[in-house]
């Protein structure tokens, strides 16, 4: 946590000494501050930021693509006559406890097209969502969500 | 002044308000022709999004910068909106039974 | 500086453009999806894209921090909205048993909703919840317990 708080410190630094206060340039600045953090890792004794960091951005990464691969697909099922689409509603085990957790996952679901959380069960040990494009059997679809969005937001939260 | 007064991007602008006003046309026609409350509810919500781009594209086009506060008013007024039409919906639906 | 007038006239109307197809792109879906959940498929994700590109555009053509903080606090609104808006519709939609269309292959969700308390059993045996609320414990994850499906359909 303070290691962050050093990085946006530096980021402000860099912002003030170049006199330009834009999301771009504060998005420079914290870069550069995220390297002098890396590199100076040993001596501050921050490690874990910079692997959560990088987890950070693995998952934003991770999202990013998934939202334009299943974009296109949806747009393509959109704009072509008939439909190519195997819906369904399927149930996924959890791992996720803590409300931030089950609250992260249900929303990066939702915000993937294709993919729409539609409940958690009153004890909270099942997602049920609405999956567009069930290729395979059920197992294989709850996989993909267990094995692709809980397991980064799981990395980031804990 | 602004770059948008070239032929070319007006062009572009005029392309961009026909697709916004296409979207306000058919998610209109869901709206009225919805079989279910909540498809319209979700037309309705769709509505309001694409408002708030018209917002947007409006506020480029006149140089006023204020009218973002218009976008994020209606958006904020939008989700209140639907949550409480969840809620009657599924109000509704207990009180039948 | 008229080269970066161009450069930042170029990328609004990328922006301006890419937002309003993703808008059409959404209007389109939701006139042609078969039911409610498709549509909303088709709505929520490609909306709140479409919008926060447009959003963006206004960023990036005014170019101002005020404006920029503003730009980005109403995308991360709609970000967070959104799917908690699509949550609350999707479940009032399946409890008052809106029709799914025929193409569905799985309706896991089937029987697990309480009618009268609106808790959702998840289906693992050792649940309390769903020791009162349902009577299939053994067969978790279970596609076609269609009894207890009845309760609430709306016919």
């Amino acid at each position: 946590m303070s290691n962050l708080l050093w990085n946006l410190l530096l980021a402000l630094a860099w912002m003030a000494m170049q006199g330009e206060f834009s999301a771009a340039n504060f998005l420079v600045g914290f870069a550069l501050g995220f390297l002098v953090l890396f590199f100076a890792r040993r001596a501050v004794g921050s490690p874990s930021y910079v692997r959560k960091v990088w987890q950070v951005v693995s998952l934003f990464l991770f999202f990013v693509w998934e939202l334009i691969k299943a974009n296109l697909r949806v747009a393509y099922d959109v704009l072509t006559p008939g439909y190519r689409m195997r819906p369904g509603l399927i149930a996924v085990p959890l791992d996720a406890r803590t409300d931030m957790e089950i609250t992260l996952l249900a929303n990066l679901i939702t915000l993937t097209p294709g993919t729409l959380s539609l409940d958690v069960s009153s004890d909270r040990r099942v997602l049920y969502i609405h999956s567009m494009y069930i290729d395979a059997d059920l197992e294989t679809e709850r996989n993909k969500i267990k094995h692709g969005f809980e397991r980064r937001v799981l990395e980031v939260l804990r | 002044m602004s770059g948008l007064e070239y032929t070319f991007s007006s062009a572009i602008v005029n392309v961009v308000f026909a697709m916004l006003l296409a979207a306000l046309f058919l998610s209109f026609v869901r709206l009225v022709r919805g079989p279910t409350m909540p498809d319209r509810v979700v037309a309705l919500d769709l509505v309001a999004a694409v408002v708030v781009a018209i917002t947007a594209l409006y506020s480029i086009v006149t140089e006023q910068a204020v009218l973002l506060d218009v976008a994020i008013g209606i958006a904020l007024i939008t989700f209140l909106g639907t949550v409480a039409f969840a809620q009657y919906i599924e109000r509704r639906a207990r009180g039948d039974e | 500086m008229n080269d970066a007038m161009t450069l930042n006239t170029a990328a609004t109307l990328l922006l301006l453009f890419i937002g309003s197809a993703f808008l059409l792109l959404a209007a389109i879906g939701v006139m042609r999806m078969p039911d409610v959940f498709s549509r909303m498929q088709a709505a929520t994700k490609a909306a709140t894209l479409g919008a926060a590109c447009m959003l963006s555009a206004v960023a990036v053509h005014f170019d101002d921090f005020g404006v920029t903080i503003r730009a980005l606090l109403v995308v991360a609104f709609v970000f967070l909205t959104a799917p908690v808006a699509a949550h609350v519709i999707a479940r009032a939609a399946y409890f008052i048993g809106v029709p799914l269309w025929e193409g569905t292959i799985v309706d896991e969700l089937r029987g697990r909703y309480d009618s009268q308390t609106h808790t959702l059993a998840s289906g693992f045996p050792n649940s309390e919840i769903h020791s009162q609320a349902d009577t299939n414990k053994s067969d978790e994850l279970n596609v076609s317990n269609s009894d207890a499906g009845e309760g609430f359909s709306p016919g």
